[in-house]
């Protein structure tokens, strides 16, 4: 397994949880919850 | 391997877009807790049926909102970029293949039998283009008075979102009607160019447009899976790259970031010269293995 590999599955694990921690899931729950106008095409 | 595929990307399309609750509930979308949780692939959230938020559009959202946040930690988006990167790191653009929605739509499509074109090179650069420009910087950069900023590529672009989200919304609400502006008819007919596009060309959104296939394609060097190429065993057939749906040559293109690994070379190549495997650390060679008979 490359070095290399090991240390981005790192980085972005610790990306992650640094979002889990911050709101990141809360604001991700309530964006799914609402209808996305942009993606209509609202405007 | 064909029928597998065909079978995983069947089961994740309606797998993820598995809400039938939609015409009965107080709203026309899932609201649920899974909602926390983005697609792999390319999947509108606002898809009646879809219980996974979309990666692309709640990255913009993040950078859209990023100046408005007001008071305690900003909301960055780093959660969607760990998840991705952690998807990146580890199957690349294997997702594309096997996973995407939008991907399955595009290579169904591709099955209408009409004559078939390839693509010009210098179009794949695009989807770069769009990542870098819809997807990060317009959202960041261009904000309101209030500071907030829009979702640029699902405003302007994002086919899935008009195919998935926009129309069945607009079927099932039809006050929606009233809402609708140049954005929504500027991205019909993106959708139609695309759609009529996918049957003609394999692959086009994803080879030319798509953010999410160019952000994975960035791993195509370090993934952890990957092609492999047994030198020893080709013999220059050209089988492999007749079957890519990238219009890739494999055997000479190996870990390229349009590779969406749909190992349709591997089943092709007779001779046993392309495999789909774990990286190996540098400088330890691909293991050879015996060549089969062509017939």
């Amino acid at each position: 397994m490359p070095k290399q590999f090991l240390l981005l599955i790192i980085f972005f694990t610790v990306l992650f949880i640094i979002g889990v921690n911050t709101g990141d899931l809360t604001y991700l729950l309530n964006l799914g919850a609402t209808i996305c106008l942009s993606c209509i095409g609202v405007g | 391997m064909p029928r597998l595929r065909w079978l995983i990307q069947t089961l994740v399309a309606f797998g993820t877009n598995a809400y039938l609750l939609f015409p009965f509930g107080g709203s026309v979308i899932y609201q649920g807790p899974l909602k926390a949780v983005c697609h792999p692939g390319l999947n509108c959230y606002s898809c009646p049926g879809a219980l996974l938020s979309c990666p692309v559009g709640a990255f913009q959202n993040f950078m859209a909102s990023l100046r408005f946040s007001t008071g305690g930690f900003p909301q960055m988006g780093v959660i969607v970029v760990g998840y991705l990167g952690f998807i990146g790191s580890v199957v690349g653009r294997l997702t594309c293949g096997w996973i995407c929605p939008f991907g399955f739509i595009q290579d169904l499509l591709h099955k209408i039998p009409t004559r078939k074109f390839s693509l010009w090179k210098p179009l794949r650069w695009g989807k770069y283009a769009v990542l870098g420009l819809t997807v990060v910087a317009m959202p960041i950069f261009l904000v309101d008075s209030s500071g907030l900023g829009h979702p640029w590529f699902c405003k302007l672009i994002c086919p899935a979102g008009t195919l998935e989200g926009a129309m069945p919304l607009l079927l099932l609400k039809p006050s929606l009607w009233s809402t609708v502006g140049w954005a929504f008819w500027n991205k019909l007919t993106i959708l139609i160019l695309i759609l009529i596009g996918a049957i003609l060309i394999s692959r086009l959104f994803c080879r030319v447009i798509c953010p999410l296939g160019a952000f994975y394609g960035l791993f195509s060097r370090i993934s952890l899976v990957q092609l492999e190429f047994v030198e020893g065993n080709c013999v220059e057939c050209g089988a492999c790259s007749r079957k890519c749906p990238t219009g890739l040559v494999p055997n000479k293109e190996i870990d390229s970031p349009e590779c969406i690994m749909c190992l349709k070379c591997v089943d092709s190549c007779h001779f046993r010269a392309l495999d789909f495997g774990i990286r190996r650390p540098p400088g330890k060679p691909v293991k050879v293995k015996r060549a089969a008979s062509p017939l």
